[in-house]
């Protein structure tokens, strides 16, 4: 079912019209232009700039990302229900020989290619800039950097997918979309921190970790944070100690799931609603 | 070729449809008329699967359908909805493409099909560029896109001006004349439609109010016909002879005598008022039209 003719047709459509529209192209050039600032002005707090090492900047980049790319992700892919239903076209969806799935992994495969291009392109570039004045020995852990940053994408992107189904109306998903963004990138670690103080830090490890992968964008922080290794002061989490378990498989794994299940879920919500 | 069986669709505590039963023939072309809110969308959808009924069977010859089964069902399936504005950055070529891709259609068929609507001089236009009777032209070739057997339009001349309405039967006329199609249209401008189907079916508040040729609902509502007699002068004569006839109705419009005949009434009519024909220029009787026997039925 995966890559039917239909489903070709739906995310070649949708790619294409983010290309034609110059959305990945303004994306990836902002990406790219946002990067290499906050790459060569990283350390101006300390009185420092110009390009620092390499997992510093990435320790930088990432909190960037943690707030761009949801964002980004969460209204790409907010408006798959609620633009279809404005033109009529849902209808004329509905009434063809595709299935639901069908219709849902075409949108998800067109939008996920675009908004990884955009993230590949803009990171690469800035990336390139890098390697160039500090070597390429960091190759490896700027290129997972970029892969964890795609995945957090589609994390959002699936779940963007989700939010659209459940608000069907335009207005609403994007209210819902701006509290999800708040949500995952600050009030859920705000929320944790204060766990911790009304606790007095008795929450065992185990418990804060695995509350922890219930965000994705920790996720997100953790498997960089892992790919680079010392710097966990940058990340916010250097008051924790990640059990043995959590590895960078077992986050990757969190991360198709947190990929997977809201489009499950996407899809027996659009089988419920819209074939009442 | 299509039943449906006691269907009936609730929202919450609205009856949208109710207990609704009625066959399609293959070939023929079915109006479903009724006002607005009265449930004609609301079967429309669940006579192509994208709406479940709340109870009722939907029959394709004769076998009820499985979820599995509407995925084979619609490959010969055209749905035209009532308003669809489609894609303003893609042209009218790729529109079609798109959609026969979607549908398993043959792709070296759209340039033909959007000739055939005649959009053949706009095939490389944006759609964003397009008139509404341009996107209705474009609407129905999506729905042709998959050389459908079965064709469903709703409200297809909707927002369309009467030339616009014309050319669009011009069209789908021509369509029916190449192809065996089986069309079910609906509309709430009856007079648009009558002369187009064979047979109607009248919704009212979801319920179904009568269903047939237009021969067999005109002579079951035995409704009257209606008389213009263009005086010369105004004078009681004729008048009289209309009332002591039985006529109906009866009054004076624009130098004309109008009134209501029942159709046993209307050879004797005729003979008595034929015997004053000194004192009238022209008379004409009509039949009633599809409107008046919806409204009769209401």
């Amino acid at each position: 079912m995966v890559f039917t003719n239909a489903v070709r047709a739906i995310a070649h459509k949708e790619l294409s019209d983010k290309l034609k529209s110059k959305w990945v192209l303004v994306i990836a050039a902002g990406f790219a232009a946002l990067t290499i600032v906050i790459s060569y002005f990283g350390g101006a707090t300390a009185g420092v700039a110009g390009f620092r090492s390499i997992d510093a900047t990435i320790a930088s980049l990432t909190s960037l990302v943690t707030y761009f790319i949801p964002i980004l992700a969460l209204t790409l892919g907010g408006g798959i229900i609620a633009d279809e239903r404005d033109k009529g076209t849902l209808e004329i969806y509905l009434s063809s020989p595709i299935s639901i799935g069908e219709f849902i992994m075409g949108k998800f495969f067109g939008l996920a290619i675009a908004l990884a291009i955009s993230t590949l392109v803009g990171l690469g570039i800035s990336g390139a800039i890098l390697l160039i004045n500090l070597g390429f020995g960091a190759i490896g852990s700027y290129s997972i950097f970029m892969l964890n940053s795609v995945v957090l994408g589609l994390i959002f992107l699936s779940v963007s997918f989700l939010v659209s189904i459940l608000f069907n109306e335009r207005a609403r998903v994007i209210a819902f979309t701006v509290f999800l963004w708040l949500f995952f990138a600050v009030l859920y670690d705000l929320g944790l921190v204060g766990l911790l103080i009304i606790t007095k830090g008795t929450v065992g490890n185990e418990i804060f970790s695995t509350l922890l992968t219930l965000n994705p964008v920790d996720v997100y922080r953790i498997l960089n944070f892992l790919s680079i290794g010392e710097l966990k002061v940058f990340l916010g989490l250097a008051s924790v100690e990640l059990p043995s378990y959590m590895k960078t498989p077992v986050l990757w794994a969190v991360s198709l799931l947190w990929v997977v299940l809201p489009l499950i879920a996407s899809y027996r919500l659009f089988k419920r609603r819209y074939l009442a | 070729m299509l039943e449906l069986s006691e269907i009936s669709k609730n929202f919450g505590d609205v009856k949208a449809v109710d207990s609704v039963s009625l066959s399609i023939k293959e070939g023929e072309m079915l109006g479903l008329v009724g006002p607005n809110g009265s449930g004609k969308s609301t079967l429309l959808k669940i006579m192509l699967g994208i709406t479940r009924p709340s109870s009722g069977k939907v029959l394709f010859s004769g076998k009820e359908l499985a979820e599995k089964d509407w995925k084979e069902i619609r490959k010969k399936i055209g749905y035209m909805p009532e308003r669809v504005n489609f894609y303003d950055n893609l042209t009218g070529k790729e529109t079609i493409e798109l959609f026969a891709k979607i549908k398993g259609g043959d792709l070296g068929n759209v340039p033909g099909l959007l000739k055939k609507v005649g959009l053949e001089n706009a095939v490389d236009r944006r759609v964003g560029g397009y008139s509404k009777g341009m996107r209705q032209r474009l609407n129905l070739a999506q729905a042709l896109s998959n050389d459908p057997d079965f064709l469903v339009l709703d409200e297809p001349t909707s927002g369309l001006d009467p030339v616009g309405t014309k050319e669009f039967y011009n069209i789908l006329d021509d369509v029916r004349t190449r192809k065996k199609l089986t069309v079910i249209l609906s509309s709430h401008i009856l007079a648009e439609i009558e002369d187009k189907i064979d047979r109607v079916a009248v919704l009212k508040a979801g319920a179904l109010r009568a269903v047939g040729s237009l021969e067999e609902l005109y002579s079951g509502f035995n409704l009257p016909l209606k008389i213009s007699i263009a005086l010369k002068e105004k004078n009681g004569t004729l008048e009289e002879i209309l009332k002591r006839e039985g006529a109906k109705e009866i009054g004076y419009k624009d130098g004309h005598l109008t009134a209501s005949i029942q159709r046993e009434d209307k050879l004797r009519l005729l003979s008595a008022v034929m015997e004053k024909k000194e004192s009238f220029v022209d008379l004409s009787i009509r039949e009633p039209n599809l409107e008046e026997v919806f409204f009769g039925i209401h």
